[in-house]
């Protein structure tokens, strides 16, 4: 799916939390996650914490958006 | 570590007022082990059910399959951490009741336990259609959790196991096999002129009910490290997963495992089987990279010169196998992989979710996506309207003749990553 959009002319973000198979698969600009079960959330964390959590990954993935890369770039 | 594992081959399983082995029959005091498992308050009933080849029998939704064995000497006991306190096995002597195992049912998941056939094509998938089988079928208590109910019926299936091994303890064996692992300098002293040869075994441990144990530890919080192949002989890992049933290790697998076979029968011939790494498939990044790191270091450490690395489960699993091979393969270690195949029903697509140039060499338990047809069989335990939702089914999967129309990947053990199965392309 991330590359087919891309291939329309809209640049993706893939946010996910297996970095190596976002690489295989072709992803130009990647947000690594929280973890597989629990991409963009922490069960072990208090809602308000998980809130913080998830807007700073979304402000990350935002940036990295309008962001130009070159090659396939990993957000940190 | 030196173990003797002897085989006392069962051709059969009866009910009887005594539990015994008298020739190659099991006897199984129903009402006895009933009791012995009742002891866990989390479980409303035990139904004892046996199973023989060549029935016409389905066992579903099915978690768990497990040998019974007994350590007649050499220290600790079988399942170390469960059944036994958690000192060192791997020892000494081992009996075996051959052709005998258990198998625990229960609707812990729905869609993530198995079905065994005892007759018609689906007995042709699972390697455990050609066992006598004692069934477990154990009801929680009502309102009991999904991960309790978990706990308690893997250590139902390990307590009756343990239980009928214990059977075993007294008599003499048909045939006796020695398995012996020298220490590091001891081998490379004995076989100077033989490529040193490991076996990665990767361990199912992405949590939410899809655990290993390894004397007890949950293997999701291990960093990797040695073992005795014999240690495993005796339970040293256990089975804590409801996954999707064709490529997840039972415990039987374990205590059976065919790579640690091979190499065995070749060790001190072809090869020197320097051992074993354990290391698991965690659902953090971070974890992934932690533990693919530190089982190349541990290759190196060993100096090999080879190391087959086995997967549990796919997925997201199919990084920590790729991870794994190419770490190892970077510090010079030819590196073969067994795997298997979620290739879509028409085995058209990729196979795995990742891969790499130094995956070079692999070996498939088969594609999982493979559509079959199951016969209606006259007898079912445990319960069959599981099937529409589990791993590999789907809504109308169970007709209603009782015939079943679904993916491979529906049978315990069909496709297994160690080679446990009986899918061949010749």
């Amino acid at each position: 799916m991330v590359k087919e959009i891309e291939r329309a002319g809209i640049p993706v973000v893939h946010m996910c939390t297996v970095v190596p198979i976002s690489m295989t698969v072709g992803a130009n600009r990647i947000v690594p996650t929280v973890a597989i079960p629990y991409p963009l959330g922490n069960p072990a964390s208090t809602p308000d914490e998980e809130k913080e959590l998830r807007r700073k990954l979304l402000d990350k993935t935002l940036d990295a958006l309008s962001t130009e890369v070159e090659d396939q770039t990993v957000f940190e | 570590m030196k173990l003797e594992v002897g085989y006392i081959p069962i051709r059969d399983i009866q009910f009887g007022p005594t539990s015994k082995v008298d020739g190659n029959v099991l006897y199984v005091n129903q009402d006895e082990l009933s009791r012995l498992l009742l002891q866990d308050e989390a479980i409303e009933s035990v139904a004892l059910d046996i199973a023989r080849p060549g029935e016409s029998v389905r066992i579903t939704p099915v978690k768990d399959v497990i040998e019974p064995r007994v350590k007649v000497h050499g220290g600790g006991g079988i399942f170390p951490g469960w059944c036994a306190k958690v000192d060192t096995v791997g020892s000494g002597r081992t009996n075996v009741l051959k052709g005998a195992a258990v198998v625990t049912a229960g609707k812990i998941v729905g869609f993530q336990e198995g079905i065994i056939d005892m007759s018609g094509e689906g007995a042709r998938y699972t390697p455990f259609s050609t066992l006598n089988n004692l069934v477990l079928v154990v009801e929680p208590k009502q309102g009991l959790a999904q991960h309790a109910y978990e706990k308690t019926l893997r250590l139902a299936g390990l307590k009756a196991a343990e239980y009928l091994g214990k059977l075993a303890a007294d008599i003499e064996a048909e045939e006796v096999h020695t398995y012996e692992t020298l220490s590091l300098l001891e081998g490379v002293r004995a076989y100077p002129d033989l490529p040193r040869v490991g076996y990665v075994l990767m361990l199912q441990s992405q949590g939410l009910l899809h655990d290993t144990y390894v004397y007890g530890v949950d293997a999701k919080q291990i960093i990797p490290t040695l073992i005795s192949p014999t240690e495993l002989m005796d339970g040293a890992i256990i089975s804590g997963n409801c996954v999707s049933a064709c490529d997840k290790n039972t415990t039987y697998h374990h205590l059976n495992n065919p790579v640690v076979q091979d190499l065995f029968a070749e060790h001190g011939k072809t090869l020197n089987f320097v051992g074993v790494i354990i290391t698991n498939e965690n659902v953090f990044l971070a974890d992934k990279m932690r533990s693919s790191d530190r089982t190349a270091e541990l290759c190196g450490y060993l100096s090999l010169d080879g190391a087959i690395i086995s997967q549990e489960g796919f997925g997201n699993p199919d990084t920590d196998l790729i991870m794994n091979c190419r770490k190892i393969e970077a510090k010079g270690i030819k590196t073969v992989i067994i795997t298997d195949e979620y290739a879509g029903q028409d085995g058209a697509s990729q196979s795995l979710a990742d891969a790499d140039e130094a995956a070079d060499a692999v070996v498939t338990g088969g594609n999982a996506n493979e559509v079959i047809h199951l016969p209606a069989m006259e007898r079912i335990i445990g319960s069959i309207d599981a099937v529409d939702h589990i791993a590999g089914g789907w809504s109308g999967s169970l007709n209603e003749d009782g015939t079943i129309t679904a993916e491979l990947q529906v049978i315990t053990g069909a496709t297994n990553e160690l080679g446990f199965n009986t899918l061949s392309a010749r």
